[in-house]
């Protein structure tokens, strides 16, 4: 049986519902929030190396001429290579509901032998068969394709050919189809014949044997296994190495985890700072119960193992509720998260850890939160704790500043000054409104950040759609055949191949795209940040962006270096720097690399539409792609711009989007935080307002007094916000640029931002003062009296 | 010739307030026997609570020594006054302060789990047999809300002698009653000072001098008469 003052201890948290459910709330916040971002962390991290890792991905890949059985038999059999085998990826055009989509239709001989780059069955038919294709899961959304369903699809200038969805299946080391705006799908190499597109493989997958070496270790191997190929009289015109261990995507989804991490740390503090406040007011109103305990024999070690214990409780109740919830929301965000990188979660579970941290934690928090409020309540003297009358603070600071305003009206006044008597509890709330609204613009202002950046990204490039041709054709006549097609006000002719930098010990690092459109384009405009532009002359000049200099360090500015170019070895000099980019590239001019190839012909088109509307650039690359087919150009693909700048802004604006979740959290925190400081406002004056009812106030004016207040303090957490916005947009735009894309640093917040935060605070205060405001309203001249 | 029970030398209790140093209490000395049932009278301000407050060890003298059953209250520390209180005083409020959330027995029985000194499962026993002696075992197991101000009171008196101190300190305990129930709480208070307990009272009611063996007058803070009076 409990004693007395455990009973005393249950029956105030179960006697006062209200607050005990205020404090549980707010304890259950800071665990839901934090919770999810764990279980949801723990998920991906295991689901994202596991699964990867599982799904045994190329060490590297080498682009070359038909691949045989003898040559892979070769490679298998050098030391160093634990597996080797052959695919071909053939991109072609499918007409879904929705319009024309790029596909990457992957083949190779036998999928069933399939052991780099596993691919998942998911549902329907696997392998693919003759005539029908197989799709990866994260393009079916993209594509609107299911099961069954028959796609006309066309490669290159061969007539359309109707293959059907035989089956979805899932290959994680791909990049999200989605995202990039492609629908993978797997192909016999007998269904690729039967689009009219070349079908022997040309992509050598190798796995190396030991998994534990670097990028530069791999890079060697694979330099190895180049000689390997050359030796049997087969050009290499690439070799891509990528980071071993790490996904396409890792650096989203380290990003999306770092960044959750730190939020959901974030919403625990503030739900803390929101226990401190509230269990603070909790023993401000048991004070005088404090007192007569004190008076009749309790000892401050008893009184404060009763505080702890009650917050212990509120703790372990919080758990009780929170912890499921937490389990349920991280699930469905790390089913969403994984779903959108192309991973699947079902078969995980959520580690036990996670849960016994967040058990920890919750079950503690409440606890320190009350350590410092409950050894101060319990060391009040006697006298003093039974002398209690509630508030007593009169905010005398702001009062005299608040007197120099001649038209505030009395109620208006008291209002103000109440909303500064309780000082310590008005900064916790004000801190905990204004970080949530801090988020909030960081995230507006990355948001808008990202957007600029992407806005830089494509300014240099002065046209709306590009095509790319099977083979090269004379530049004039590319241009001459598109320049009659209606809605084409410009075109050029660019050529372009995959380079990579020749050492004496082979070519190093990875094959970059060196694009070369003619001297003096006026369809794209090379921003040099360092060195100078390209000119006319017989030395073979280049210009490199950061990303690929970051990518292989041989590319200095003012660097001789031998390149490889289709087989071709020829000295070139780095002349200039540009800026910034998602992928690594290289620039020189059409005339150049024709001069060097021997090749006088361009490899794409880009144009540049009078209209700007999507549909009519869907229908005018349809007409030009119509126009160059029908005077004998191969056109392999073309793309718009404007879906191009939106797979960047799908890659980008995935995090901008969850920190616009997180602050939503942070927000939701602080408006709690706000309805319960006013909750305990009200209680706490419940003889004031007796008073003032007793001397003429009414419903109204209780209700504006009370709603003024919040309001007062909603709007001091706007304007507070707006500066603490700025190193947070600072801090998260390092942050977003070391991981994905330099953006600019911007010191001015978003003008739409700081407006639509005004409207979300007023909106807040009003939410979170109606309570509070009624129920001070509720309150009787006589109880109010009487309380005490 | 015995000890007093209550000694009181050269005590004064000065407050800060906006206005400057007051003084509630001035040089009081005083000193009250085993047995007695001392009624401290004075108006508003004079500083029987003060002097109450100083008794009961929720309070501590600026100087003077307070000594309560040979113990030098005023020189205990935080921790040992709290004990010493649980054990020594009983204390009776002017507004009952009983615990809202407590029922009326278990109300008594928190001041013996305070102190520990009786085994858990007697103190229930102990709580209704006090209880009884008041006339209001009936009431054991409401809430305070649910009984009158009467019997409030008679339960904060029943806990003021849960753990058998010595000395019960009563602060106004009639202001908050009816009069007929507050001569039924001053016949209860007699009847204790029969039964060997020394009772200190502070009170407005005049009428409780009938019932007390001696009337402490104060005024601004200084005894102004100490007279012992015959039991009515």
């Amino acid at each position: 049986m409990l004693s007395p003052r455990w009973r005393k201890v249950v029956r105030d948290l179960w006697l006062h519902k209200s607050r005990t459910g205020l404090v549980v709330s707010a304890i259950c916040i800071g665990i839901i929030g934090a919770g999810s971002v764990l279980d949801a962390w723990s998920l991906l991290r295991r689901v994202t190396r596991q699964e990867f890792d599982a799904s045994n991905p190329a060490s590297a890949v080498l682009r070359t001429d038909s691949i045989d059985d003898a040559l892979l038999a070769r490679v298998r059999a050098m030391p160093a290579i634990a597996g080797a085998q052959a695919r071909r990826t053939v991109y072609a055009s499918v007409q879904t509901a929705e319009g024309p989509r790029t596909a990457a239709f992957m083949s190779m001989a036998d999928f069933t032998a399939n052991q780099i780059g596993v691919i998942k069955p998911d549902h329907g038919q696997w392998p693919p068969r003759d005539g029908s294709i197989v799709v990866e899961h994260s393009s079916v959304e993209f594509g609107g394709v299911a099961v069954g369903d028959s796609l006309s699809v066309q490669a290159r200038n061969a007539a359309p050919h109707t293959v059907v969805v035989g089956g979805i299946a899932r290959d994680v080391g791909l990049p999200p189809g989605w995202m990039e705006h492609v629908i993978y799908a797997f192909v016999t190499p007998s269904t690729l014949a039967a689009l009219g597109a070349p079908s022997s493989m040309n992509d050598l997958q190798i796995v190396v044997r030991d998994r534990t070496l670097d990028r530069a270790e791999v890079q060697r191997i694979a330099r190895e296994v180049r000689r390997v190929v050359e030796s049997t009289g087969r050009k290499v015109s690439d070799v891509n190495v990528p980071v071993p261990g790490r996904h396409a995507h890792a650096a989203q989804i380290d990003s999306l985890l770092y960044t959750q991490g730190a939020f959901g740390l974030l919403a625990l503090l503030l739900s803390a700072l929101l226990v401190v406040n509230l269990i603070s007011a909790m023993l401000t109103g048991q004070v005088r119960e404090i007192g007569v305990m004190k008076a009749i024999g309790a000892r401050n070690t008893q009184l404060a193992w009763m505080y702890l214990t009650l917050a212990l409780l509120l703790g372990l109740l919080a758990c009780v509720i929170s912890i499921p919830i937490a389990a349920v929301l991280g699930r469905l965000y790390a089913e969403f998260t994984s779903g959108i990188l192309n991973f699947d979660v079902s078969a995980f579970r959520i580690p036990w850890w996670s849960f016994a941290l967040q058990f920890a934690v919750g079950a503690l928090m409440p606890v320190l939160a009350a350590a410092v409020p409950v050894i101060r309540g319990c060391r009040i003297p006697v006298s003093e704790a039974l002398r209690d009358f509630g508030i007593s603070g009169s905010g005398r600071g702001s009062s005299r500043l608040l007197h120099k305003v001649p038209w505030l009206s009395r109620p208006l006044l008291l209002s103000l000054r109440n909303a500064f008597r309780r000082r310590q509890r008005m900064i916790i709330t004000l801190g905990t409104l204004s970080v949530g609204g801090a988020v909030y613009l960081g995230a507006i202002n990355l948001r808008a950040a990202v957007v600029a950046s992407v806005d830089l990204l494509f300014a240099p490039q002065h046209f709306d759609m590009s095509l790319r041709l099977a083979a090269p054709h004379p530049a004039d006549s590319l241009v001459a055949a598109v320049r009659g097609v209606t809605g084409v006000v410009g075109a050029e002719a660019w050529s372009g191949a995959r380079a990579v930098v020749s050492t004496p010990d082979g070519p190093a690092g990875n094959g970059f795209s060196l694009t070369a459109p003619p001297l003096g384009s006026t369809m794209l405009t090379i921003d040099v940040e360092k060195g100078r532009p390209l000119a006319a002359g017989t030395v073979n000049e280049i210009i490199v962006n950061r990303r690929l200099q970051e990518d292989v360090p041989e590319l200095v500015l003012g660097g001789e270096m031998q390149l490889v170019i289709d087989g071709a070895v020829r000295n070139w000099t780095v002349v200039g720097v540009t800026g910034n980019a998602p992928s690594p590239m290289a620039f020189t001019t059409r005339e150049t690399l024709a001069r060097v190839t021997g090749a006088n012909g361009a490899t794409s088109l880009v144009i540049a539409a009078s209209s700007h509307d999507p549909s009519a650039q869907l229908d005018l690359i349809r007409r030009v792609r119509s126009e160059l087919a029908d005077r004998g150009f191969d056109v392999s693909s073309g793309q718009l711009m404007a879906e191009q700048r939106s797979v960047i802004e799908d890659h980008l604006l995935m995090v901008a989007g969850f920190l616009g979740n997180m602050s939503l959290l942070m927000i939701v925190v602080g408006g709690l935080g706000l309805a319960s400081t006013m909750s305990l406002s009200v209680l706490e004056r419940t003889r004031e307002i007796g008073v003032l009812r007793a001397i003429g106030a009414q419903h109204s004016a209780i209700l504006v007094m009370v709603q003024v207040e919040g309001l007062v303090i909603a709007l001091l957490s706007w304007v507070v916000a707006i500066p603490l916005s700025l190193p947070m947009s600072i801090a998260l735009g390092n942050a977003f640029g070391r991981v994905m894309l330099k953006v600019p640093v911007r010191l001015v917040p978003e003008l739409s931002g700081v407006v639509s935060w005004l409207g979300v605070v007023v909106v807040l205060s009003l939410v979170a003062c109606a309570w509070p405001a009624l129920r001070a309203t509720r309150i009787t001249t006589a109880a109010a009296l009487a309380y005490d | 010739m015995t000890q007093p029970l209550i000694v009181l030398r050269d005590v004064t209790r000065t407050y800060a307030a906006a206005a400057g140093p007051f003084d509630a209490l001035s040089h009081v000395s005083l000193s009250i026997d085993s047995g007695e049932f001392a009624v401290v009278v004075g108006q508003s301000g004079s500083g029987k609570s003060t002097l109450l407050a100083l008794l009961a060890g929720i309070d501590r003298p600026t100087t003077g020594e307070v000594h309560v059953g040979g113990t030098a209250v005023h020189a205990l520390s935080e921790r040992d006054m709290s004990a010493w209180r649980g054990g020594a005083v009983g204390i009776v409020f002017q507004f009952f302060q009983l615990l809202p959330t407590l029922t009326a027995a278990e109300n008594v029985m928190l001041p013996m789990d305070f102190a520990g000194r009786w085994p858990a499962k007697e103190r229930r026993e102990r709580a209704l047999a006090i209880m009884s002696r008041l006339g209001v075992a009936d009431q054991a197991d409401k809430l305070p809300s649910t009984l009158s101000g009467g019997q409030q009171q008679r339960v904060a008196v029943a806990r003021a002698l849960a753990t058998e101190p010595k000395v019960l300190l009563a602060d106004e305990p009639t202001g908050n009653l009816d009069s007929r129930t507050a001569d039924a709480m001053l016949e209860l208070l007699a009847g204790l000072v029969d039964e060997g307990h020394t009772v200190v009272m502070v009170t407005h009611d005049m009428g409780a001098r009938r019932y007390a063996t001696r009337t402490i007058e104060l005024a601004d803070g200084h005894v102004v008469t100490a007279d012992e009076l015959a039991h009515a």
